[in-house]
C-alpha cells in the first residue's frame, strides 16, 4: 500500500515538474481548454436563469374570455356553466376571475398601482379562464373554439395565453440540446488538446522513459505521470473556466440589469450550483486523464 | 545462473544477428563477451537483461525462462539484473543522486532508505561528495561510474556491462574494471562486452567470443 502511495506521489511530482518545466506551453494548453469550457458554463448560466421565468407561468393550454364591461358577474357564472355543459370533452376546468379581484391583485403590483390610482374606477372586465384538455391536433381545435366563443353575446375578447410560454419552453428545449452538443464539442477539445500535449511530452521524455524501463519500471509506472499530467491539465483548466465564467457574468449582469429595468423587472444570470461546477471540473480532469492514457499508450511504444 | 539453448535473434525478416547460441554461466562468474563490432555482443547482453525477447530458443536467467515470460513480468527481472549500456543513458537534467535513486523509486522504496542506499552505491564507485552534481558536470569516467552506481544500487545478482571502457583513458578504464571486479568478488555474476584485449588479458576468467552471430567459449587467463 505504502509502495503504491509512494509511486503515486512520485508520479504527481513528476507531472507537476513537467508542467512547470514548460510554463508558457502548459499555460497555453490550460487556457485553450478553459476558454472553451467557459462557453458552456456561461450558456448553462443563461439557461438556469431563464428556466424560472418559464416555470412561473402555466404551460397548460389556457384561453381567457374577457367579458364586456357592462356584463354582470352573473353573466360570467352563466358563461362558465355553458362552457362546462357544452364542451366537456375539450375543457379541463373553468374558473372565474371577478373584475374586483383582478383589480385588487393589480393594485398590489407597484408597477401598476400608480397608473390605476389615476383612473376614476375599475377598468378591468370579468374574466372566465378556461384550461383546455391536451388533445391531438390541439392547435386547430383551439382555433375553432376561439372562433365560436368570440361570437357569444357577453364575450368582448378571447385571448390564448399559453402560446408564448410554449414557445419559450420550445426555445429552452432547443437550447438544452444545443448545450449538450456544446458539451460534446468541449469534451473533444479537451481530448485533442491533452492528447497532443502528452504526445509531445512523451517524445521529449523519451530518454527518461527508456531509462526507467532499463532499471525495471513497469508500464504503469511509466504511464502514471502522464495520466496525472492529463488530469492536472484538465482539472486546472476546469477551475480556470469557472473563474473566467464568473468574471464574464459580472459585466453581463450589469448590462442585463439595465435592460431588465426598462421592462420594470429584475433579472440576473448566475453560475450553476457548486456541486454541478465541481462535477464538471472532475469530468474534465477525468477526460484529461483518459486522453493522456490513450496518447501515452500510443506514443511510448519504443 | 544464465543458460542459453539454441538461441536465435533476428530483427524482422533480416539475417540472424545471433544463430544457435548455447552456453551456461554459473552464479558468481566473471565473463567477457568479445568479438568484432556488429558481431552481436550488445544483442546478447540485451537478451540476458530481458530488454529484448529472442526470436527462437530458450533463455533462463535466475531460474526464469525469459523467452516464455509475459512482457509485464520482464520489468521485475530487470530489477535483478543491473544493466550498463555503452551509452550510459543518464538523465542529464537530474543530479547524480536522483539518477542513482531512480531504480529504488521504481521499486517503491521510501526516500530515506533510497537515499542511504544511493549514498552507499556512490561511495562504492568513488563519487560520494558529488551527489548534487548533474552528469554534465562530471567527467566521462565519472559518468561511467555513475551509471555503475545506478546499476548496482538495487543489489542485482547479475551485472551486464556493454563496452564500459570505450573512450576512456587506460588508468580510468583500470579503475572501472576494478570496481566490477570488487562486485564480482561479493558474488555478483558479471558479464562484460568488450573488444579490449588488454582488459581481457588482465581480468577475464572466461571469454565468450562471438563472430558473425556464432559463438565460441574460451577459458580466460586471469583467475
Amino acid at each position: 500500500m505504502n509502495r503504491l502511495l509512494r509511486h503515486h506521489r512520485y508520479a504527481l511530482l513528476v507531472a507537476v515538474r513537467r508542467l512547470l518545466a514548460q510554463p508558457f506551453s502548459s499555460l497555453a494548453n490550460i487556457l485553450v481548454i478553459a476558454l472553451t469550457l467557459a462557453i458552456p458554463i456561461l450558456a448553462a448560466s443563461i439557461l438556469i436563469s431563464a428556466q424560472p421565468v418559464a416555470r412561473q407561468v402555466s404551460v397548460s393550454p389556457e384561453v381567457t374570455l374577457f367579458l364586456k364591461h357592462d356584463a354582470t358577474l352573473a353573466s360570467a357564472e352563466k358563461t362558465a356553466q355553458r362552457l362546462r355543459a357544452d364542451y366537456p370533452s375539450q375543457i379541463e376546468s373553468v374558473r372565474i376571475t371577478p373584475r374586483a379581484e383582478a383589480y385588487a391583485a393589480l393594485r398590489k403590483d407597484p408597477n401598476w398601482s400608480d397608473a390605476l390610482a389615476t383612473l376614476p374606477d375599475n377598468p378591468l372586465p370579468d374574466a372566465v379562464i378556461i384550461t383546455l384538455k391536451e388533445i391531438p391536433d390541439m392547435a386547430a381545435s383551439t382555433a375553432n373554439l376561439i372562433k365560436d366563443w368570440k361570437t357569444w353575446d357577453d364575450v368582448d375578447l378571447v385571448q390564448h395565453d399559453s402560446a408564448w410560454v410554449r414557445r419559450l419552453e420550445a426555445i429552452l428545449h432547443f437550447a438544452r440540446i444545443g448545450l449538450g452538443l456544446l458539451a460534446v464539442g468541449v469534451a473533444l477539445v479537451v481530448l485533442a488538446t491533452v492528447f497532443n500535449t502528452v504526445r509531445l511530452q512523451a517524445l521529449t521524455q523519451r530518454e527518461e522513459i527508456a531509462v526507467a524501463r532499463l532499471v525495471g519500471a513497469t508500464e504503469a509506472f511509466v504511464r502514471r505521470p502522464f495520466l496525472y499530467l492529463g488530469a492536472l491539465t484538465g482539472g486546472v483548466a476546469g477551475l480556470a473556466a469557472v473563474v473566467i465564467a464568473a468574471g464574464a457574468l459580472s459585466p453581463l449582469n450589469s448590462a442585463l440589469a439595465r435592460l431588465a429595468n426598462t421592462y420594470g423587472t429584475h433579472l440576473q444570470l448566475q453560475l450553476p450550483d457548486a456541486v454541478s461546477l465541481l462535477l464538471s471540473v472532475l469530468v474534465v480532469a477525468i477526460l484529461g486523464a483518459l486522453a493522456a492514457r490513450w496518447s501515452v499508450t500510443r506514443h511510448t511504444r519504443f | 545462473m544464465i543458460e542459453f539453448q539454441h538461441v536465435f535473434k533476428s530483427y524482422g525478416r533480416g539475417r540472424n544477428i545471433l544463430a544457435d547460441i548455447n552456453f551456461r554461466i554459473e552464479p558468481g562468474e566473471f565473463i567477457f563477451v568479445s568479438g568484432p563490432s556488429g558481431a552481436g555482443k550488445s544483442t546478447l547482453l540485451k537478451l540476458i537483461g530481458g530488454l529484448e525477447p529472442p526470436s527462437r530458443g530458450s533463455i533462463t536467467v535466475n531460474n526464469q525462462r525469459i523467452d516464455k515470460m509475459p512482457p509485464r513480468a520482464r520489468p521485475y527481472l530487470r530489477r535483478a539484473v543491473g544493466v550498463i549500456l555503452q551509452d550510459t543513458h543518464l538523465l542529464y537534467d537530474r543530479s547524480a543522486m536522483l539518477n542513482v535513486t531512480l531504480p529504488l523509486t521504481v521499486m517503491g522504496l521510501d526516500n530515506r532508505t533510497a537515499s542511504n542506499r544511493a549514498r552507499a552505491a556512490l561511495e562504492k564507485v568513488g563519487l560520494l561528495g558529488k551527489e548534487d552534481l548533474k552528469p554534465i558536470e562530471l567527467s566521462g569516467g565519472e559518468q561511467q561510474r555513475l551509471a555503475i552506481a545506478r546499476a548496482i544500487v538495487n543489489r542485482p545478482s547479475i551485472l551486464i556491462v556493454d563496452e564500459p571502457t570505450a573512450n576512456l583513458d587506460h588508468e580510468t578504464a583500470q579503475r572501472i574494471m576494478d570496481v566490477f571486479r570488487d562486485f564480482n568478488r561479493v558474488g555478483v555474476t558479471t558479464l562484460i562486452a568488450s573488444h579490449d584485449l588488454s582488459l581481457m588479458a588482465n581480468y577475464a576468467t572466461r571469454t565468450l567470443l562471438i563472430e558473425a552471430g556464432r559463438f565460441s567459449d574460451f577459458p580466460g587467463v586471469a583467475a
